[in-house]
């Protein structure tokens, strides 16, 4: 496992606020390989960003409190300090932010934005880093990069910001990616577009990329492997095949469910999944999902499942009482 | 689409929103000065314009607590009844400034339309001119000098600060829904304005208020400091730091008492005005 | 940008127009006749008369208006019946003196104010930055008045520094040393309540500004916090700061008349104190429209470099 790019074990990230002691990440474990895409899903407030940025160490350190252990590339992350972490971020690790629209600094025009990571990081001169800049404006698809060098953000429509923060993320060639949501904040339209690019990016640059986001449509087809979250702990994880079809999970299902698919009739209703993802500061006893689970039994709401492995390596999931083995073809009529 | 979990507000003090020990002793410390000038006449202080030539600038003593100025007058009595000035004018001027300006702000906001159009363009030109020398200029030359022109000058030119506080803070709400689905079930002007409106903006109001008062006395105290507040013998704190000036080389307490009863008093608003904004989640852009 | 600082140029002259009527009916607003206003109850007929001509006073107010602001766009401001000087050419004399001390304090003050603010914001509720709120919370509530009463008192009186109590200025062409000590305490008083409005304002946009998600994004830049407080927090948070400087620096146009009128320095405040006090009324009419205007102009040029540092603005 020793030469995998990131290797995360028991990670735990606990938050303390007013209202309580929140555990957003409640420990988790994966690793990932070089050039691999991984994607995270789950719902909002299932402790995917904080994960993220926990991986990044990029999580404000007052009141917060990390346990367990990420090696980047060998690096420990857990517990090092800012300077130690200044040297990993751009050139290791990077992160696509979730909202173009509040990620670049609003009074700095977007050529200067990309530059700096090139001369402070890379040791570039004025010219060379402005040359570099705008070649990373054309890889990520901005026409007339020379002109838009010279840009404050609020001239930019948000698929195009998107845009600048990912040439301002690959600056500086990391090996990791982390795309938080990157697609959250703009139309439809420009999604896909923004999604092509991260894929053709990856393919280019030689990198591994943590995609996360809430909508499994998103890491369908872009993903080798898929990390189902709830409530802040892992509660599917496998190869993206595995996830879609051979799942075991039944949050996972109801997922799938609830995600609109082209191959559907017209007018077919969506499966909601009933209820609310669980207040993380009073988290029940048993199965967190079992409060919202039609299929829950007495054991779900006493006793907390842990990971065990499904029929194909890497394949593992939390749950009672799973779905039957290679039945669950991801079908939605019902 | 994020909610606490993916964006935990870690910047709020681990303790909850309370108004704290500091707040209570900062309003029992403005009570206890509006009461004391209240009843400065029934409480056993000396005539603040009694000239005893037996004790000249004496410091602190059992008599004279405070001690007593170049004249022989007490210098305790003096600053309880000076208080009176103090409180007159930033109490009175603050009514005529919220008096004519809140009205005039609410409506404006709430209309809209050309009433507001005009009246805001009319009061961002008075805002543009600079108040205090206006004030400086009327009072000097509306003679006989007297407390309530004071008050009246200093408190119309507040009204455009007031109006253009008060108007933005109506309009923030003005356009919430409540208020439009009150107009939409046919609510009356008066009891929107009155019912929706006013208990929304009375936060906002009430910090501006104090910090208002605290301008005013502050302003008053400027006047009576250039000669331009209440004629002498009446104590002001103002005027009792001016005339002491010229005897604080053998008596430096003349300056420092009613200096000291002047800066505790809008330390006391100041904090009382800044607790409850934290308070009501008034931000200071607001003001 | 340009068709803001049109929309903004249009505004501004609607404004000094506006202060100019402001100024010259001002003498209308006061109880009784003009003419008893400017010169006294004991004037002379003859100067009456004078001053009848003078200003206009049997023509119709329109009138009046157009032949007072004719002389003032060509730099007329009238002769003052009480010192029989050129009300312009006092003005020319003062206003230096006001700008010395206005440069001074706000030199002081900026240089105080950003370095701790920017400390202070750093990490909100720590030791520095408790004890700099407080500190600056306590100052905000000590008016200058009392602030120059009691420096006077500490350092001219007690301590004996020289060349700073008391009329003990002298113009800087002079002497350019005693100029400066001699307003070292007023330019003091006046950068502490300069410095605690910036103080405050810096440190609370600073705090929010740190909260920003493009923050977190330059920190995941691996820059250097120095920078990423000096290039990326800085400059945001500088508006309310620079539309804050604005106000103060036009209150302080003739607002310092305390110092002034304390320490017998001969400003513009000071010379509208004085005026005041010997009914000089064509004197007060002039500085309160050469302030006012002074003021209006500020504001503009300040608004004209918040539009430079914040790019959104401008395009509102």
């Amino acid at each position: 496992m020793t030469d995998r790019l990131l290797v995360v074990e028991n990670l735990r990230t606990t938050f303390r606020t007013v209202s309580g002691v929140i555990p957003a990440v409640g420990g988790v474990s994966f690793d990932l390989g070089a050039n691999e895409t991984l994607g995270i899903v789950g719902e909002s407030g299932s402790g995917k960003t904080v994960l993220a940025r926990t991986i990044m160490g990029l999580q404000p350190r007052t009141n917060i409190e990390v346990s367990g252990s990420v090696l980047l590339n060998g690096q420990q992350v857990v517990g090092a300090s800012e300077r130690v972490m200044r040297e990993m971020w751009a050139t290791q690790v990077a992160m696509v932010f979730q909202d173009p629209m509040t990620s670049l600094n609003p009074v700095m025009r977007i050529g200067r934005q990309i530059d700096e990571t090139l001369r402070v990081r890379l040791g570039m001169d004025r010219r060379a880093a402005r040359a570099r800049a705008i070649e990373l404006l054309n890889m990520v698809g901005i026409p007339s990069a020379e002109a838009r060098y010279r840009a404050f953000p609020t001239e930019l429509s948000g698929g195009m910001r998107q845009r600048v923060v990912i040439a301002t993320a690959l600056a500086c060639s990391p090996k990791l990616l982390i795309a938080d949501e990157p697609t959250t904040g703009l139309d439809v339209t420009i999604q896909s577009q923004i999604l092509n690019l991260l894929d053709s990016l990856k393919q280019q640059l030689d990198m591994s990329v943590i995609l996360i986001t809430h909508d499994l449509g998103v890491v369908a087809t872009r993903t080798s492997r898929i990390i189902v979250m709830y409530a802040g702990q892992i509660v599917e994880m496998g190869a993206t095949r595995d996830i879609f079809h051979h799942h075991r999970m039944r949050y996972t299902r109801a997922l799938l469910d609830s995600s609109p698919k082209v191959a559907n009739p017209s007018h077919t209703r969506l499966a909601v999944i009933p209820g609310r993802p669980p207040n993380l500061s009073t988290l029940p006893p048993g199965c967190h999902f079992a409060p919202r689970c039609a299929f829950a039994t007495e054991q779900c709401h006493r006793e907390r499942p842990t990971l065990q492995a499904a029929d194909s390596p890497g394949h593992v999931f939390a749950c009672w009482n799973p779905l039957a083995a290679s039945t669950n073809e991801g079908d939605s009529t019902r | 689409m994020s909610d606490v979990i993916d964006e935990p507000t870690v910047l709020t003090p681990l303790r909850g929103k309370r108004l704290g020990p500091l707040f209570w002793v900062c309003v029992g410390w403005l009570a206890l000065n509006v009461l004391a000038a209240i009843l400065a006449n029934f409480l056993p202080l000396i005539d603040p314009l009694f000239q005893n030539y037996n004790v000249i600038n004496a410091g602190p003593s059992l008599h004279h607590l405070l001690g007593t100025d170049d004249l022989g007058r007490d210098i305790l009595s003096r600053i309880v009844f000076g208080s009176r000035v103090s409180l007159a004018v930033g109490s009175g001027a603050m009514l005529i400034g919220f008096g004519v300006g809140m009205p005039l702000g609410m409506l404006a906001a709430y209309r809209r339309g050309r009433f507001d159009s005009i009246l805001t363009a009319v009061m961002y030109v008075l805002l543009a001119f600079p108040a205090i020398i206006a004030v400086i200029a009327v009072i000097s030359f509306w003679t006989p000098r007297t407390l309530l022109k004071i008050i009246i000058v200093i408190g119309l030119a507040s009204v455009p600060l007031v109006y253009r506080v008060i108007r933005g803070a109506t309009l923030a709400v003005a356009t919430k829904d409540y208020v439009i689905a009150a107009q939409v079930q046919g609510c009356t002007d008066r009891r929107i304005l009155f019912r929706e409106l006013l208990p929304n903006i009375a936060p906002i109001a009430v910090s501006f208020l104090l910090i208002g008062v605290a301008t005013v006395v502050t302003l008053e105290g400027a006047l009576a400091f250039l000669g331009l507040s209440v004629n002498p013998p009446t104590p002001s704190w103002g005027n009792m730091i001016n005339e002491s000036r010229t005897v604080m080389a053998q008596n430096p307490w003349l300056v420092i008492f009613p200096s000291l009863a002047l800066c505790l008093f809008l330390l006391c608003l100041n904090f009382i005005g800044d607790r409850l904004r934290s308070y009501f989640d008034v931000t200071e852009v607001k003001l | 940008m340009l068709k803001y600082m049109v929309r903004r140029l249009v505004m501004l002259v609607g404004i000094v127009f506006v202060i100019s009527v402001g100024s010259f009916y001002l003498i209308h607003l006061l109880p009784g006749d003009p003419a008893t206003v400017i010169l006294g109850t004991g004037a002379s007929p003859a100067n009456r008369a004078i001053l009848y001509k003078q200003l206009g006073l049997n023509k119709p107010i329109i009138e009046q208006y157009f032949i007072w602001i004719g002389n003032v766009l060509h730099g007329n401001l009238g002769t003052s019946f009480i010192s029989q000087t050129s009300v312009a050419s006092t003005i020319r004399t003062a206003f230096p003196i006001d700008l010395e001390l206005i440069i001074l304090s706000q030199v002081l003050a900026f240089a105080a104010a950003i370095p701790l603010a920017m400390r202070s914001a750093r990490k909100p509720n720590g030791f520095l930055d408790r004890v700099l709120s407080a500190g600056s919370f306590t100052l905000l509530s000590i008016p200058p008045f009392i602030i120059i009463v009691l420096l006077v008192l500490f350092i001219s009186i007690k301590l004996g520094v020289n060349n700073t109590g008391p009329s003990s200025f002298v113009p800087f062409t002079s002497d350019w040393v005693i100029n400066l000590e001699s307003l070292s305490l007023p330019a003091f008083t006046l950068a502490i309540a300069s410095f605690v409005v910036y103080f405050r304002i810096l440190r609370s946009d600073m705090i929010a500004t740190l909260q920003e998600e493009f923050i977190t994004m330059a920190r995941s830049k691996g820059l250097s916090r120095r920078r990423i407080m000096w290039r990326h927090a800085f400059r945001p948070s500088s508006v309310a700061l620079l539309g804050t400087a604005g106000v103060n620096i036009g209150g302080l146009l003739a607002g310092s008349f305390v110092v002034q009128y304390l320490l017998g320095i001969p400003g513009l405040g000071y010379t509208l104190i004085a005026g005041i006090a010997s009914s000089d009324y064509l004197l007060v009419q002039g500085i309160v429209l050469v302030v006012s205007v002074g003021v209006v102009l500020i504001n503009f040029f300040f608004d004209f470099i918040i539009s430079l540092v914040d790019p959104r603005i401008s395009r509102e």
